[in-house]
């Protein structure tokens, strides 16, 4: 499955080009919305829900997944792209049960990780942006977290691209580290957009940290840095156990996993790549 | 009459309604759209669906918002009620309200969007305007494919429990039962994957250059202004309430200056 198309690959220099600008201006949106939020919110919150910042929050974190999705999807070998939807099924089903579950996690991202290890960070931020908005049509709340969600992919991929995924150990631990960083981006859109929520079980704890006299964006920060590294090193274990288990016959067929040694032992005989 | 639509105008419209609604950010703006968007799904014939699907996302939503801001919020100052730490407080209440109501729209008017619009027609849209064709691949193909992997999940678990797998009460057993169901599900998807990538190379699905549709998506002249106006509407809102939060007269001083060195 894993073969190449028989006609050779359009080389295009000009579309390349085009679609590496789209990929950078969409990190960078994602980048400067961030940096915006934290420096200005603790004159908006206070003055009522915070228009402008919702709008940025909104805007920015948006058009910067849309950005990479039109960016990265392109490139990716068809053999990724039909993976793609299955992983997004795995997010949402996965997602759906465990957020009726009350428990202050997720565990939303194992789809978008799954394709990470196997396909690299590129694949894992389109799929963790595309996961985000086909499933806001059955729960539209989860659209604002778009760029949260190819963080984590992009993320993950990284982690595998560095071997991480090549001891079972060291995935969760990747993993948390991931959720510190993907918890500290999300924050500002559940403060901005949702007053601070995102589920009954995380709310419990916002509240606990506003009971302390936190302001808003700082008590969901230090929810999220009690949830999303604890979910995330939980997906990410949960992502090795089902890479592991796949036939090497199926892993080595993706080249992200051949080229960079993404998992311990050797390639199958009989393949001559 | 949500049929006869091109879909792109309808996703222009629930967008623009959405940005206007988080630009003017009061409670009686957000609860018109609400309103709006329930009698729009009962014109449409959808409102028995919509509003359940709603409920399922909102109301665990409320209650959150209610427990956070309705029972702490330092920054309140009128005091209703306290009990120990928590201290029940009238601003605290008002801007649960508000994010409330704010939220309910934002998910009402999605809502009447993914639920009145043909996938099938907003991806050949979409194609048409030179969006990458895996983009449009991507939405069918999960929506489409959301029903067979449950289906498939059912099928592997009698599999399962036909070759004796009993789930205890222990979180290991949990665990395993888990795990004996999960990889097989994936490993099959995968596999589904790879055949399916193979037929869709052999047709054509990476090249580049026209593309022709079965689907026909109608579109008017009519259709193309409202989406412009409604996008200037959109970015209008947005402009004003950037103005607003501007310093009280910084504007209209950047202004007497920029006229006057002029």
């Amino acid at each position: 499955m894993s073969q190449q198309s028989l006609t050779l690959p359009p080389t295009d220099r000009k579309a390349v080009r085009r679609r590496r600008l789209l990929e950078l201006l969409g990190a960078a949106s994602i980048a400067a919305t961030f940096i915006f939020l934290v420096l200005t919110q603790p004159a908006d919150i206070a003055g009522g829900p915070g228009s402008v910042s919702s709008l940025v929050a909104l805007g920015g974190f948006l058009l910067g997944a849309l950005l990479l999705i039109v960016g990265v999807l392109p490139t990716l070998p068809t053999s990724t792209v039909v993976l793609i939807p299955v992983a997004l099924v795995l997010n949402i089903v996965l997602g759906q049960l465990m957020g009726t579950s009350g428990l202050p996690f997720y565990l939303d991202s194992i789809g978008t990780v799954l394709i990470a290890v196997l396909a690299g960070p590129a694949a894992g931020a389109a799929t963790g942006a595309l996961s985000s908005i086909v499933w806001s049509f059955f729960n539209p709340t989860v659209l604002p977290f778009a760029a949260g969600a190819a963080l984590i992919g992009f993320l993950a991929g990284v982690a595998a691209r560095y071997g991480l995924f090549r001891r079972f150990y060291l995935a969760p631990v990747s993993g948390f580290v991931t959720g510190i960083v993907a918890g500290v981006v999300s924050a500002p859109i559940a403060t901005f957009v949702f007053g601070g929520t995102s589920g009954v079980g995380t709310g419990a704890i916002v509240s606990a940290f506003r009971a302390m006299g936190d302001t808003l964006l700082a008590a969901v920060t230090k929810q999220a840095l009690i949830s999303d590294p604890m979910d995330k090193a939980i997906v990410f274990a949960i992502a090795a156990m089902l890479v592991y288990a796949l036939p090497r016959r199926t892993t080595f067929q993706f080249p992200f996993v051949r080229r960079f040694r993404v998992l311990a032992g050797k390639e199958p005989a009989g393949r001559n790549s | 009459m949500a049929a006869r639509l091109n879909p792109l105008t309808a996703l222009t419209a629930a967008a623009a309604v959405l940005v206007i609604t988080t630009a003017a950010s009061s409670w009686a703006v957000s609860l018109t759209v609400a309103v709006g968007a329930v009698l729009l799904a009962a014109a449409a014939g959808i409102v028995r669906r919509v509003l359940l699907a709603a409920a399922v996302i909102v109301v665990p939503f409320w209650l959150s918002l209610l427990v956070i801001h309705g029972l702490f919020f330092p920054e309140g100052r009128t005091a209703l009620a306290s009990w120990g730490p928590a201290r029940v407080t009238a601003e605290g209440l008002t801007f649960a309200l508000e994010m409330g109501l704010r939220t309910a729209a934002f998910v009402l008017v999605l809502m009447v969007f993914s639920f009145s619009v043909r996938i099938p027609e907003l991806v050949a849209a979409l194609t048409a305007r030179r969006v990458p064709p895996q983009v449009g691949y991507v939405l069918a193909s999960t929506l489409l494919l959301a029903p067979l992997v449950a289906a498939r999940l059912d099928k592997v678990r009698q599999a399962q429990e036909s070759r004796g797998l009993v789930v205890g009460r222990g979180i290991g057993s949990r665990l395993a039962a888990i795990r004996l169901q999960m990889v097989p599900l994936v490993l099959g998807l995968v596999h589904d994957a790879g055949i399916r990538a193979q037929s869709l190379d052999a047709r054509g699905f990476r090249s580049t250059g026209p593309r022709t549709s079965f689907t026909q998506v109608r579109d008017s002249a009519a259709q193309a202004t409202f989406r412009v106006f409604a996008i200037l509407l959109a970015l209008a809102a947005v402009g004003w309430r950037i103005a607003e939060s501007l310093p009280a007269g910084s504007l209209s001083a950047w202004f007497l200056s920029g006229a006057g060195g002029g």
